[in-house]
């Protein structure tokens, strides 16, 4: 099985131990990953702020980056989301005929990474271990675009070592929202510090999610306060065995 | 409660879309309210508990949605169609229709009923669309008094208030407020701050109101086409007061509201009260016909008022926006909403359906900053009993609102709007995108403290670091990282 | 008025213009009408027994004050109700049976009452419509039995027969036994309420404040 990872801009920018665990968790796995170059960003960012043209232009070069892929794989879910419920629209408005079949051929093999681990892999138990105290945050692309369910708690309770916590109000969004965080800086900040309320009660160690954003936003509020807690990406804990314990940076 | 205060102050936000300041900015005074935020908070809880437990037990909940939007689709399409129905057989059955275009030509259409009546005073029933139109201040600068008569809207009154929430107005509102409110107000000593007292009160100041007053304004929950019926769904039973006692009913209603047929309610009852107040049914649901001979109003006025609403029927995603029965599952589910309260959005419909609503009524000109006053998280989505996509509508509108603003010279002076125009550039080319990431690195580097972390950025990433940390770029991208990982397998 | 006419024009080619449709013929909606899916309950699946219980269980949660009796006994059970009410003076509609007006109390029958008189009244005896057992809700029709809509408005105490046979278990089955919409409905789904004051519900604001129910067992 052959698998092209699309990073996603952020995480190549700021969380490529992100990247790295994908990669040593999928050849564990006995995936071939590749990595096209040429990749950039999935246009989300300005979709969601109302560039669409801009957005389009972006969408129309990742279909086309990745036409022949047999598989696409996302370690971010707001990413897959945005290629699945946005990526049609535009190109309905802007896009031609030709673009909308290349897309309607690609949108079937893209996963976002848990899709791809539990749906395509069958796999629950990839062999991790991390022995920590852990809470899951499901993040809202994740938890009500794609219906993730189960899958990241699946994966999760098959982890060595690893002491999973349920966090209260899971179904709560952070208050990240992309430019949101930006925009309405304060209104986010107040949802941050309700969300963080249900967080640190847990006593984890970590506050773990699928998708980075939502964790820099977690993180970047503990880092300021001196929490005690830290985030990480999913694919890190599952990416971490005894003798490859995972990147913890920061 | 603030110590020392010479009475309560309900504070005085503005819900005219054109004249509020803009989402972030509104919200600010409200984040600093303790006593707000608590209320709003509590309130929205209780409800939501509520609503989910009973939706936990009804079986067919997603179908009772599904059937709801199609209803509501299947009116909207045919809208000319339904709405000439309902006028033909109101007016059969002893109503008169009118039709308003706008707010303005809504209240002058009221106003002439009242001065035919000769009325100097009307009890009102409440309305989130009189409120729209903006009809008690028109009145009385044109000499009638309105009588607010649900309770929450005798708060808001007596108390010069606004309201905050579409079902439940004065939830910002505690009870303290409302004792002080209604003992100066109504002139009452040693009133207790208990909620059955002043109930009580509220009940015996409206009572005479009531058996005296020939004039009663409404709103509509849902209009019937088939059968030129008008349905009003309430608790409290003042709604039945104004619709049984006086001589002359006037009910304004927004087009938006007409349903096909009679049955068509077996849907809408069974998903409004669950939604709105976590009811299996509301105490009270009244439907009339015209006139009745022998029972309640004699003369009867409907108003149709469009004010907006046909631009919004004109728009393919947009239109499911009308499909709104208003019943504030969205609001009570927002975590935006639980945090700022209906008076940040400068609008009497706020939360999730106002983000939507208020700048489409406005056609675009106002509240442009509403589309953004979401996070995008869906959980309105999910508990719309019309099964409103509202994220999907925010995504149009704030397409709609960028396109604005490409056309003004205050883009150049937006950092966002330079910001992603930038950005969209850098993301044409990998090129262009790894010589960012490179610049990146060495601008924020500069920021960077030992422990790897920026704590103070400027500009626009002040909006970040006001209150979170950022974690500094890594010297190493993931593309490097991998081209120099290929390299050594080499 | 001139005014009104070109309010309903301008409103209905904003909207013809909106919908993008001209005239359009009757028969063409009502078919687009009813191909409409439909897939939620339109049917319960309750015994008699069964729903009889549910609509006194959800009277009840609603603090609606529940008696059962059978056909026979309707006439007692409804001069116990009025006695233990403490109350004596009750207004009834005007084709109230016969047999309900129990002796020993003061009763003004509504022909036309005037508000101030039926204010004097104490309580307000009527018959239903439909009791629908979900949500234990009574449906009014304001038929001769059943009265005008003030008076079950301005009595602080309502008392209304509910026949076992007039119960039905969902809302849409009680849509289905109408047959022809009526020109006057009130749903009453428990004493008037409120919960606009920090979500403390309180009972009885406008509209009675005691609503007494006797469910007659007519089908057993």
């Amino acid at each position: 099985m052959r698998i092209s990872l699309f990073i996603t801009c952020y995480n190549d920018t700021l969380f490529p131990e992100t990247g790295r665990a994908v990669v040593r968790l999928l050849e564990r796995l006995g995936v071939e990953v590749e990595f096209r170059p040429g990749q950039t960003c999935c246009g989300q960012m300005h979709a969601n702020t109302g560039f669409r043209s801009e957005a389009f232009s972006q969408a129309k070069r990742l279909v086309r980056l990745y036409a022949d892929a047999e598989a696409v794989v996302i370690p971010s879910s707001s990413c897959v989301a945005m290629i699945r419920d946005q990526y049609s629209g535009l190109f309905e408005e802007l896009g031609d005929e030709a673009l909308r079949k290349e897309f309607a051929a690609l949108v079937p093999r893209v996963y976002e990474l848990s899709e791809f681990l539990v749906d395509k892999l069958g796999a629950e138990d990839v062999g991790a271990y991390f022995p920590h105290r852990v809470t899951y945050h499901a993040s809202c692309h994740g938890l009500r675009a794609l219906q993730l369910g189960e899958r990241p708690f699946r994966l999760l309770s098959k982890v060595r070592g690893l002491d999973l916590v349920p966090l209260e109000n899971l179904d709560r969004c952070c208050g990240f929202g992309g430019t949101f965080s930006v925009k309405n800086a304060e209104v986010s900040s107040a949802m941050l510090t309700v969300k963080l309320e249900n967080v640190l009660a847990t006593g984890a160690e970590f506050c773990t999610a699928l998708d980075n954003s939502c964790l820099m936003h977690l993180g970047g509020a503990m880092h300021r306060q001196y929490a005690g807690m830290k985030t990480i990406h999913m694919a890190q804990i599952l990416a971490s065995t005894q003798e490859h314990p995972a990147e913890v940076l920061g | 409660m603030s110590a020392g205060a010479e009475h309560e102050v309900i504070d005085h936000p503005i819900l005219d879309p054109a004249l509020a300041p803009p989402f972030p900015v509104a919200a600010l005074p409200v984040l600093r309210n303790p006593q707000l935020r608590m209320n709003v908070a509590h309130a929205i809880d209780v409800i939501q508990a509520k609503r989910a437990r009973l939706v936990a037990e009804k079986q067919d909940w997603q179908e009772l949605r599904s059937a709801a939007s199609r209803i509501k689709d299947e009116a909207l399409e045919n809208l000319g169609f339904y709405l000439e129905q309902f006028e033909a057989r109101c007016t059969a059955a002893g109503g008169t229709v009118h039709w308003a275009a706008d707010a303005a030509d809504a209240r002058k259409i009221i106003l002439e009923i009242l001065r035919e009546e000769k009325a100097d005073e009307v009890i009102k029933i409440k309305t989130m669309t009189s409120a729209e139109i903006q009809l008690n201040p028109y009145l009385e600068a044109n000499g009638v008094r309105a009588y607010e008569t649900d309770l929450a809207e005798i708060i808001l009154q007596l108390g010069e208030g606004e309201p905050s929430h579409i079902v439940v107005p004065a939830l910002h509102v505690n009870r303290s407020q409302v004792r002080e409110i209604f003992a100066r107000r109504m002139g009452i000593e040693n009133l207790s701050d208990e909620p059955e007292a002043l109930t009580a009160a509220a009940r015996n100041y409206l009572r005479q109101k009531f058996l005296s007053v020939p004039t009663a304004i409404s709103g509509a929950n849902f209009l019937i086409a088939e059968t030129g019926s008008v349905a009003v769904v309430e608790s409290e039973g003042n709604g039945r007061m104004c619709l049984t006692l006086p001589r002359t009913m006037i009910t304004l209603a927004g087009i938006e509201k007409v349903l096909p047929r009679f049955a068509d309610l077996e849907v809408m009852l069974q998903l409004l009260a669950r939604s709105a107040t976590g009811e299996r049914m509301n105490p009270y649901t009244s439907l009339w016909t015209g006139v009745t001979p022998g029972d309640g109003p004699q003369k009867f006025h409907v108003i149709l008022l469009d004010n907006g609403r046909s631009s919004i029927l004109a728009r393919k995603t947009e239109r499911q926006t009308l499909r709104c029965i208003r019943c504030a599952a969205c609001m009570n589910a927002c975590p935006v909403y639980r945090q700022t309260g209906g008076h940040a959005y400068g609008s009497v419909y706020p939360g999730p359906i106002g983000a939507i609503l208020t700048p489409q009524l406005e056609q675009m000109r106002h509240a442009q900053s509403l589309p953004y006053a979401s996070s995008l998280c869906g959980a309105c989505f999910e508990v719309c009993p019309v099964k409103i996509n509202i994220p999907e509508v925010l995504l149009e509108l704030r397409a709609r609102v960028t396109d604005q603003e490409r056309k003004q010279v205050l883009r150049f002076f937006d950092p966002l709007y330079i910001g992603l125009r930038v950005a969209n550039l850098i993301f044409s080319r990998a090129r262009l995108f790894h010589l960012a990431q490179w610049a990146g690195q060495i601008g924020l580097g500069f920021f960077t403290r030992r422990d790897g972390w920026i704590h103070t950025l400027p500009g626009i990433g002040a909006k970040w670091t006001q209150t979170r940390d950022l974690r500094g770029l890594p010297k190493q991208t993931f593309h490097e990282w991998w081209a120099a990982r290929r390299k050594e397998s080499k | 008025m001139s005014a009104v006419a070109d309010g309903r024009k301008l409103v209905l080619n904003c909207i013809r213009a909106a919908t993008r449709s001209s005239s359009v013929a009757a028969e063409q909606v009502a078919g687009a009408y009813t191909v409409l899916a439909r897939e939620y309950v339109s049917h319960g699946s309750m015994s008699a027994e069964a729903r009889l219980e549910r609509m006194a269980e959800r009277l009840r949660e609603y603090d609606a004050e529940v008696v059962e009796c059978l056909p026979e006994e309707l006439s007692a059970a409804i001069a116990a109700q009025l006695r233990s009410s403490g109350r004596h003076i009750f207004v009834a509609p005007p084709r109230l049976p016969a047999a309900w007006i129990a002796a020993g109390f003061e009763w003004r029958i509504d022909h036309n009452l005037p508000p101030g008189e039926i204010e004097k009244a104490e309580g307000v005896v009527t018959a239903c419509f439909c009791g629908v057992a979900e949500s234990g809700t009574i449906v009014v029709h304001h038929s001769a039995a059943e009265g005008r809509r003030v008076i079950t408005l301005l009595p602080e105490w309502h008392l209304c027969v509910v026949r076992a046979s007039q119960i039905v278990e969902t809302l849409p089955e009680y849509f289905d036994r109408c047959k022809q919409p009526p020109a006057l409905v009130t749903w009453i789904s428990g004493p008037s309420a409120t919960a606009d004051i920090e979500m403390t519900r309180i009972k009885g604001v406008h509209g009675p404040r005691f609503l007494q129910v006797i469910l007659v067992r007519d089908e057993c």
